[in-house]
């Protein structure tokens, strides 16, 4: 990743945040200029639930290259406890120990590095409660 | 005038776990022997997508939330590791994002060998004393290294304190602080080595034990108090058998440091060490009780701490993620496993 990607989008990837439409009071993830219910501008930063549940998982084996070292990895539709769907990878467990409607939270971990000299990528991953 | 003190605490232990019976098959070695010497059964080991920046946070957030504070009251983070993810890049910028804590603070990275967490909390009770700030965050927080087959891989361990120092709510009374230091070479890792290098048995006598008993007493004759005094003890943890020689030598008993021995449980956690039984006896504690603390780190020197529990330490009991329960939340891993988790199989 490089490092304009990782300073903007730390906020949403770090603190998991979405919007609040002031407009129509929808809120959404990720971050956008615009709502994406009604397209209004009046919008302000939502910090999202830090709980949910597992509406579907399944198993990446092959990905891309600065991911591999992780793979195979659990990603899966998080539903938090606010109503917003995220897609997330769950760590800390294996794929037969989890089920659909598994509860989850959330912790901060490594997403990518980019090769040995590289940066870091950090962001939001669920392990089950 | 207000009390200085600490004001919340967070700690994370990772959830992987190898026994000295797994490593000690690997070389041949005799476990018993080495759990006889250590009085350590297993350590905690890392997960892949986990470094020491994701532990702090993991320990920071655990304080906030036990706080329930502002975290934009926090005036200055400072991360005490020797083994950051990045040489140049600091962790504690890492933190202070993850933790909405940007951006009115200063903040760095400390290195001190296994005592850099608590000269951390040194900076922060210094800075909030003087009121160039409201609330410090110290964190000690370390994924140690270890050669194979050297005899530190049986005990190298990860874990992450964090310790929230300011006026407001204090839990725990800083009744007063002292450090001894001296430039030993006991332990080390020369820049771009990627495992350290230790004196062996040098690392007791001259090293460890001398420093954590002037340290100690040294504090005790400043305040004008004695072992007794004090209802729990701890020190740096890189075995259990040290801290427990070190308690002895100093005239504490086992009961007093009992509480405070979580490296049998997962190993020696490096700058987190001492700080990991800090925060666990804090979480056993009552108000009235008198702690006492006293860091090691190698290179060498050791920050002594004495501590009165106030009657707010009720109200931060009860946050769910504990020591105990990171301790009781792990998966045992073969060595196979834990060299592709410590990059040692690539």
């Amino acid at each position: 990743m490089e490092p304009p990607k990782i300073w903007r989008e730390r906020r949403e990837k770090y603190l998991a945040l979405g919007i609040l439409c002031q407009e129509c009071k929808k809120k959404s993830f990720p971050i956008t200029q615009y709502c994406p219910h009604c397209s209004s501008k009046n919008i302000t930063e939502l910090k999202l639930a830090q709980t949910g549940k597992i509406l579907h998982f399944t198993r990446v084996s092959q990905t891309a290259e600065e991911l591999m070292f992780y793979a195979p990895y659990i990603i899966s539709l998080v539903e938090l406890d606010d109503g917003i769907k995220v897609t997330g990878q769950i760590t800390d467990i294996k794929l037969e120990e989890l089920s659909e409607g598994t509860k989850v939270r959330m912790v901060f971990r490594v997403l990518s590095k980019n090769g040995e000299e590289g940066l870091i990528g950090y962001g939001f991953k669920f392990v089950p409660i | 005038m207000s009390k200085l003190g600490i004001v919340s605490y967070g700690t994370y232990i990772p959830k992987y776990r190898i026994s000295i019976e797994e490593i000690a098959k690997v070389w041949d070695d005799d476990p018993n022997e080495i759990i006889s010497q250590l009085q350590v059964s297993s350590k905690s080991v890392l997960g892949p997508d986990e470094d020491v920046a994701t532990m702090s946070v993991e320990a920071a957030r655990n304080t906030i939330s036990r706080w329930k504070g502002n975290p934009q009251d926090i005036g200055a983070i400072y991360v005490g590791s020797e083994s950051h993810p990045y040489a140049v890049k600091p962790s504690a910028t890492i933190v202070a994002a993850a933790i909405d804590a940007e951006k009115e603070l200063t903040a760095a990275d400390l290195e001190f060998a296994c005592k850099a967490g608590t000269a951390g909390m040194q900076m922060c009770f210094g800075l909030v004393k003087s009121e160039m700030i409201k609330f410090g965050l110290a964190i000690g927080s370390d994924d140690s290294q270890a050669k194979p087959r050297d005899p530190l891989e049986y005990t190298a361990g990860a874990g992450s304190a964090a310790f929230l120092i300011g006026k407001e709510r204090v839990v725990a009374e800083l009744e007063g602080t002292y450090s001894i230091t001296t430039d030993t070479p006991d332990f080390w890792r020369r820049e771009g080595a990627v495992f350290p290098s230790h004196g062996n048995r040098f690392t007791g006598q001259p090293a460890y034990f001398q420093h954590i008993v002037d340290a100690s007493k040294g504090l005790m004759e400043k305040l004008g108090t004695k072992p007794s005094d004090y209802n729990h003890v701890t020190f740096h943890q890189p075995n259990t058998k040290f801290p427990l020689t070190v308690a002895k030598m100093l005239g504490f008993t086992t009961d007093q440091i009992d509480i405070s021995l979580i490296c049998k449980n997962i190993g020696n956690a490096y700058s987190a060490s001492s700080m990991l039984g800090l925060a666990h006896i804090l979480n056993n504690s009552n108000p009235g009780d008198r702690i006492f603390m006293t860091s090691y780190g190698s290179g060498a020197g050791s920050d002594a701490f004495s501590f009165l529990i106030t009657d707010d330490i009720e109200a931060l009991k009860s946050y769910p993620l504990t020591v105990e329960h990171y301790i009781n939340n792990k998966e045992e891993i073969n060595y196979g496993k834990y060299s592709r988790f410590k990059g040692i199989l690539r």
